[in-house]
């Protein structure tokens, strides 16, 4: 019997683990199977192949039974999801049912998951801004959060290196407080949008617009060809899928290339209940598995193991791995794990129109938008808040038809629209302070379907947050007036936190042990075979959207932990 | 390079595999002489003229399942009564069921229902009227033939003039 035990323990071992195959966990799945090491990569969902498996890609409007509108039942079972602007008739297969994936909201959370292969990869909105040091050093600065044990430079190779396998489009602009990466040719401005960034560069040093820099593929290189995707169509539609691999997802470019290497076991329906960890060994050696589809418990064991579950999740398995050694949770010596959660505001808006340029309009369509980075307390502290906001903005031009008559008169009208004037829209991009009372834990009592206990999620906005939302529209309103648009009307939609899904932190970086959970390899400071690269390892959340970020320190780390396997670091 | 892209080519079976028949409502929400009526109203919206109405692209149908399907109960109790009110209006306007009316008839009990005293038949009005032009403007034929609709524009310009024509009138 020992005999089969032990066949059965190097049938389930493998050189690394990866736990999900989202953004980060795609990128972990192809650095370590390119670097010769056979992963298995764990997804608690089911399998989504790119193209096969994007089940409305290709359906005109009119073929969708309700076109576009969502079922009362599944709106309202959903009361979470629903609220998410990319749910809809044609996406509801991507994203997490309520009801399946029960959490605690002991305060209101929106929690937005995709649970399947390529998580939220196939649904995100592309946004793909480098940090820049203004945040990296911004804690230290500021003492909103613990220093953050790398800077710019550490990233800035890797960024590189991750942007030209993604495919990044952008303009170099030359700001200090987004620098420039490796960018396929920009998308077209179109000239109200052209008319405010010169409105705002004539008026302001230190504010900018900017094209947005993107994960879309706006010219292929050779790299992008031999991943089989194509040029950006312009269809717009990307959460539906993209059968061209128009923009970046773990589907359509990262696990394709680990699986081609041979090196790749992709396990889905595999919910992952823990890390085990060896006392005598001192390190992890493998992870517990539950089959979602037999609730077997399984365990598969590796030398490393890359921690990619997506940020709240990626704290509940580490809360969950609980041994006489850790019994807090694994690596959580210092009692940080779980808090300094934070996330992005994304509550305010403003919007307004524009009289000008009438005789233009635009043509075609266009899956990004201009952007203005921070400009908030960059150089120095200079509002009653910490930190600042980025904003997104964009222009266009609505068709009006007069909808009042009847019969032949109003088909006549439907059918002969007439361009109203320009609309323009601005929504913030704030950065939340990371604190301890911003936390997530297990709750004791409730357990999801799977016997694991729910996360708890204890999440809200502050002070701080009300001052930003209320300075974004202050000068967000002076921006636009200087443009000459009128009829300004600014909102705060006092949306839940988790919404803007960009939730991160809760197993920071640090150079101290004793108030940080990870070092600056993205490695537990007393697991050291563990790596946690997803939105978990944030010490702070900057104002620019996580993805690229969490790309190029998947990379960096795994490159550290390959190497350092053969020296014995790890 | 041709190679790597080929294999995008080749469509999954569900690509091919809608048809009108598979978005019909398993339960029908409304009776057949209810249907009947709810289409002849939605033609008098938007008749057939030198193109089809709103009849021939069966946004009636449409209109009966967003109204089941995605409305809350309490509008589809609205839309029920209305609907029942249509003919009694029509039996007091001119004598006969409404789909024996002529337009000019049927545009009578149609504004009378836009200006009733009545909550519930004044939102049904809005209701029927609303969804009747999503429906139309949202069809395979409309979007095909008069707006031309593109799946993939494949492009973005900025900056172009405004055309002299409405999209409808070109091509």
């Amino acid at each position: 019997m020992a005999y089969l035990n032990i066949d059965a323990q190097a049938q389930n071992t493998y050189d690394a683990i990866v736990i999900g195959s989202g953004i980060s966990g795609g990128w972990a799945a192809k650095e370590l199977t390119g670097k010769g090491l056979r992963t298995l990569v764990l997804e608690r969902g089911r399998d989504v192949r790119h193209v096969t498996d994007y089940p409305t890609t290709m359906m005109q409007p009119w073929e969708f039974e309700h076109r576009g509108q969502l079922n009362r039942e599944v709106r309202e079972q959903n009361p979470i999801i629903s609220k998410c602007y990319a749910f809809y008739e044609g996406t509801e297969q991507f994203f997490v049912k309520d009801a399946e994936h029960p959490y605690v909201q002991e305060k209101p959370f929106d929690w937005i998951r995709g649970y399947q292969v390529g998580g939220k990869s196939l649904l995100w909105a592309r946004q793909t801004q480098r940090w820049s040091d203004f945040d990296f050093t911004g804690p230290a600065r500021d003492g909103f959060a613990v220093d953050w044990p790398i800077r710019y430079a550490d990233l800035a190779p890797w960024y590189s290196y991750v942007e030209r396998f993604a495919g990044i489009t952008g303009n170099k602009d030359g700001l200090d407080t987004l620098p420039d990466g490796e960018f396929l040719p920009p998308h077209e401005w179109n000239c109200v949008e052209s008319h405010f960034q010169k409105q705002v560069a004539a008026r302001y040093k230190d504010r900018h617009v900017i094209m947005g820099r993107a994960a879309h593929i706006t010219q292929p290189q050779p790299i992008h060809l031999q991943q089989g995707r194509a040029q950006c169509q312009h269809r717009t539609i990307c959460e539906r899928g993209c059968p061209f691999g128009g923009y970046f997802s773990s589907n359509s470019s990262t696990l394709p290339w680990a699986a081609k290497t041979g090196k790749m076991t992709l396990r889905p329906h595999s919910v992952v209940h823990s890390i085990i960890y060896d006392e005598k060994l001192g390190r992890a050696t493998g992870v517990r598995v539950i089959d979602a589809q037999t609730k077997q418990m399984q365990e598969f064991y590796a030398r490393i193991i890359f921690l990619n579950a997506a940020a709240l999740n990626s704290n509940l398995v580490l809360l969950n791995s609980t041994s006489t050694r850790f019994p807090n949770g694994l690596g959580n010596d210092s009692g940080v794990l779980g808090k300094y959660v934070a996330f992005h505001n994304y509550r305010a808006g403003v919007s307004a129109q524009y009289d000008g340029n009438l005789d233009t309009t635009t043509e075609g369509r266009r899956p990004n938008s201009p952007y203005i980075p921070r400009f908030r307390n960059v150089y120095k502290q200079e509002t009653d808040f910490l930190r600042g906001y980025a904003a997104g903005f964009s222009a266009g031009r609505i068709s009006r038809s007069n909808q009042d008559g009847l019969g032949a008169d109003l088909k006549e009208s439907l059918l002969n629209p007439t361009l109203g004037g320009w609309y323009v829209g601005s929504h913030m991009m704030g950065e939340t302070i990371p604190k301890e009372s911003n936390f997530v834990a297990l709750d004791s009592s409730q357990k999801d379907p799977f016997g694991i206990p729910q996360l708890k999620i204890s999440i809200a906005y502050d002070d701080n947050d009300e001052k930003m939302v209320k300075d974004y529209q202050e000068q967000m309103t002076e921006m636009f007036t200087a443009a000459g648009f009128t009829n300004i009307r600014v909102r705060d939609d006092k949306r839940n936190p988790g919404l803007d899904i960009h939730e991160m932190g809760g197993a920071r970086m640090g150079k101290d042990p004793k108030t940080s959970v990870l070092n600056k390899w993205n490695q537990l400071h007393a697991v050291k075979n563990v790596f946690v690269t997803d939105g978990a390892s944030m010490t702070s959340t900057s104002t620019q959207n996580p993805s690229l970020t969490y790309m190029a320190m998947t990379a960096r780390a795994a490159d550290y932990a390959v190497k350092g396997l053969k020296k014995g670091l790890v | 390079m041709a190679g790597a892209v080929g294999g995008l080519i080749s469509l999954p079976a569900w690509a091919s595999g809608w048809t009108s028949e598979t978005v019909r409502p398993l339960n029908p929400f409304l009776s057949r002489s209810q249907d009947e009526l709810l289409a002849d109203l939605a033609e008098t919206i938007i008749p057939a003229t030198d193109t089809p109405g709103a009849k021939a692209l069966n946004v009636h149908q449409f209109i009966q399942k967003v109204v089941a399907d995605c409305y809350d109960k309490p509008s589809a109790e609205t839309f029920r009564k209305g609907l029942a009110a249509v003919d009694e209006l029509a039996q007091k306007s001119f004598g006969k069921p409404f789909s024996q009316g002529d337009t000019t008839q049927r545009i009578g009990v149609l504004n009378q229902l836009a200006q009733s005293t009545d909550a519930d038949q004044k939102n049904f009005y809005s209701m029927v009227k609303g969804l009747t032009i999503r429906g139309y403007m949202s069809s395979e034929y409309v979007m095909t033939n008069l707006t031309h609709y593109e799946m993939i524009p494949g492009r973005y310009h900025g900056c172009v003039p405004v055309p002299a024509k409405p999209i409808s009138q070109t091509k």
